[in-house]
């Protein structure tokens, strides 16, 4: 960890390189933060409101709509954390070959970037839903930021996995796009935990997306305050961190091998 | 006496072989699990060095005899698989054209980059970045992309990030080559005022000029190797003698005739002035060719003598009617003949000695026999051979003389 600190300017400067490279050099730029989930999020609107015309009493106020974005961005930047995350080192081949630093660094810039850039968004988007005149409970948005960071270590424990399974197997991003597909669904984005049968419900926490999207949507929708469970997401999302590092960490010597 | 700067012990590397997806799926749990028995290639292999602070150390050798790797290993990006490394200060690593560089950045977004690299902080580099774009001395280039930059251009960039950061040990892989001439000579007088400052340089190249300026010490690395450690003169004429005479087996052909009932050399040996085989002889010292020639009908041949360089280039070459010098008998149909060469002017290297018998009269060449010698000696001279010389003041009708 030291380590890391002494490298700090380079982690900045990975996670400026990542944000000003996606989004500075296109012409459109930084509205692709919006757009992007905008766009899902009208399609979802128009397929499960329109065409299937769901309804339903615990969606809240604003409805289906409101219901599903607050928790499609926090979604979205777990999932491109974990695909930009994935393909961070490879990427940056040229530079892990030549030149000694944490390569570590790479991902935690590449997901960071990602969760800083939704995070923009995802205020944004709340700031659209009150004034579109949905009651919000903004006294929680501390909270969902703690919820966040929870996640967004769970991102990084997988991401450093993933990626340093990329360079020594280099199929991963093939499985990657379908296997984050399917997770979406089988996270209650679209739906709320509510609406599965008994029997998947209690197999729903062990996904630990479907805690923190369901804990953001609570305390956003309902207020409220932490709870021990929260805690206990914390310590488990340390841990997946820590051991993701290792497993990193454990195999970033030998990526010079096979980059 | 502080401990050395790099220690290293039996390092080796060797590179996994994977081709097939279960072995890929293998090789990763063999590597986490941490037991080495994974198929492989081995790039190199039993380097023991040591390095004090203020030495500096050439690395030597062939294309792909692992001269990079062992950079690497040093610089910390490549992780040795055998031995043991100990780094004591800090590393500046040029390892490889534009390395460290982003190609969509600006040269001073890369300058920034590639500081950071090297784990300095961001007010450090404000600090030092007028004096770098300054070294680099690329103009306005300096805020272009460096995806438009030619290479040259590239490597003052990289090697004026390296002279800011004064790191403990400064590793180039063969950059500065790529520089134009004065840029070359500004970077070779910068990395001399840094050795005098105490700096090391671990410099990688094929120019045995660099390696003979700037480095004290040289290792020439061969298939894997290590094949020789020494003083950096002795090392490059060893390497050079070695391509000399790589170059010459594919060129000459040997003619090596022997038949009974001509005149044949019998033995041929270098000695000293003391009488005892010599071979290796200074640069300015002396050597005699000494021999024992066969006569078939009992009248003392001509004796022809030559030297030549392991590549085969003749130098000079000489025969014993030319001073009108007879062997003289020794035994029955046996003649001794000595030659002393005096002041040897050859260049250090390995040289062949070839002696020839002839008729008496001198008309025909029945004989080779050859041996070597190693002429041993420091000077930065080019050539085959030094040619006696002396400098004069120049003269003011020089200039009119050019005039005219």
């Amino acid at each position: 960890m030291t380590n890391l600190w002494h490298y700090r300017s380079l982690a900045l400067n990975f996670f400026q390189r990542e944000i000003s490279g996606r989004y500075v050099g296109s012409v459109s730029g930084i509205f692709w933060i919006l757009i992007h989930p905008l766009a899902l999020l009208g399609i979802y609107s128009v397929v499960f409101t329109t065409i299937f015309r769901v309804s339903l009493p615990e969606l809240g106020a604003g409805g289906f709509v409101v219901f599903v974005a607050l928790a499609l961005w926090p979604w979205l930047a777990f999932q491109e954390g974990v695909l930009r995350g994935a393909l961070a080192v490879q990427s940056n081949a040229g530079l892990v070959k030549k030149v000694a630093f944490p390569n570590e660094l790479l991902v935690h810039g590449a997901v960071c970037a990602t969760y800083a850039v939704h995070g923009v968004g995802f205020l944004a988007a709340l700031g659209m839903i009150a004034l579109a005149g949905n009651a919000l409970h903004f006294e929680a948005l501390p909270l969902v930021a703690v919820l966040l960071l929870i996640q967004l270590f769970f991102t990084l424990g997988f991401a450093l996995v993933i990626s340093a399974l990329q360079v020594l197997l280099k199929d991963v991003e093939h499985f990657l796009t379908p296997f984050m597909m399917i997770w979406f669904y089988a996270t209650p984005v679209l739906y709320s935990v509510t609406m599965l049968p008994e029997r998947m419900r209690q197999f729903i926490f062990l996904n630990p997306l479907a805690y923190s999207l369901g804990r953001i949507r609570d305390l956003l929708l309902h207020g409220g305050g932490l709870i021990l469970s929260d805690g206990a997401a914390l310590l488990g999302a340390l841990l997946v961190f820590v051991l993701g590092r290792w497993f990193f960490n454990r195999l970033a010597p030998h990526f010079e091998d096979f980059l | 006496m502080s401990a050395p700067l790099i220690c290293m012990k039996g390092i080796g590397k060797n590179y996994p072989l994977v081709s097939s997806g279960a072995n890929r799926l293998r090789t990763v749990a063999s590597l986490l699990l941490g037991n080495a028995n994974i198929p492989h290639y081995t790039a190199l292999q039993g380097v023991n060095l040591e390095l004090a602070r203020g030495e500096s150390l050439g690395l030597i050798g062939e294309n792909g005899a692992g001269k990079s790797t062992l950079l690497k290993i040093i610089a910390g990006v490549v992780k040795p698989s055998g031995g043991s490394l100990e780094v004591n200060g800090s590393i500046g690593a040029l390892l490889e054209l534009g390395s460290g560089f982003h190609p969509e950045y600006t040269g001073r977004e890369n300058i920034f980059l590639a500081a950071a690299l090297m784990g300095l902080s961001k007010s450090a580099i404000t600090e030092k970045l007028s004096s770098i774009i300054e070294f680099a001395d690329i103009g306005d280039h300096i805020d272009q992309p460096i995806k438009h930059y030619s290479s040259g251009m590239v490597v003052r960039l990289g090697f004026a990030v390296a002279t800011a950061m004064r790191p403990d040990i400064l590793i180039t892989d063969e950059v500065l080559a790529v520089g134009d001439e004065s840029f070359q000579k500004k970077c070779i007088r910068w990395i001399e005022d840094y050795l005098a400052g105490g700096g090391t340089l671990l410099l990688c190249s094929h120019s045995m000029f660099h390696i003979q300026t700037l480095c004290q010490k040289a290792l020439w690395i061969h298939e894997g190797r290590p094949r020789m450690l020494g003083n950096s003169f002795e090392v490059t004429r060893e390497y050079l003698t070695y391509h000399e005479e790589k170059n010459s087996q594919a060129v000459r052909g040997e003619h090596v005739t022997h038949s009974a009932g001509v005149y044949q050399i019998r033995s041929l040996r270098l000695e000293d002035d003391a009488g005892s085989t010599a071979a290796l002889a200074s640069m300015g010292g002396a050597l005699r060719i000494c021999g024992v020639v066969h006569s078939p009908d009992g009248r003392p041949p001509v004796i022809l003598f030559g030297i030549v360089r392991a590549d085969g280039t003749p130098v000079y070459g000489t025969h014993s009617n030319e001073t009108d010098y007879h062997p003289n008998l020794i035994a029955p149909f046996l003649f001794g003949f000595c030659a002393r060469l005096s002041n040897i002017q050859l260049l250090p290297g390995k040289y062949t000695v070839r002696a020839h018998a002839l008729d008496p009269e001198g008309l025909r060449l029945f004989d080779t026999v050859e041996t070597s010698v190693r002429i041993t000696g420091q000077t930065r001279d080019y050539g085959l051979c030094r040619l006696e010389h002396e400098w004069l003041p120049g003269k003011e009708e020089f200039n009119t003389m050019w005039e005219a």
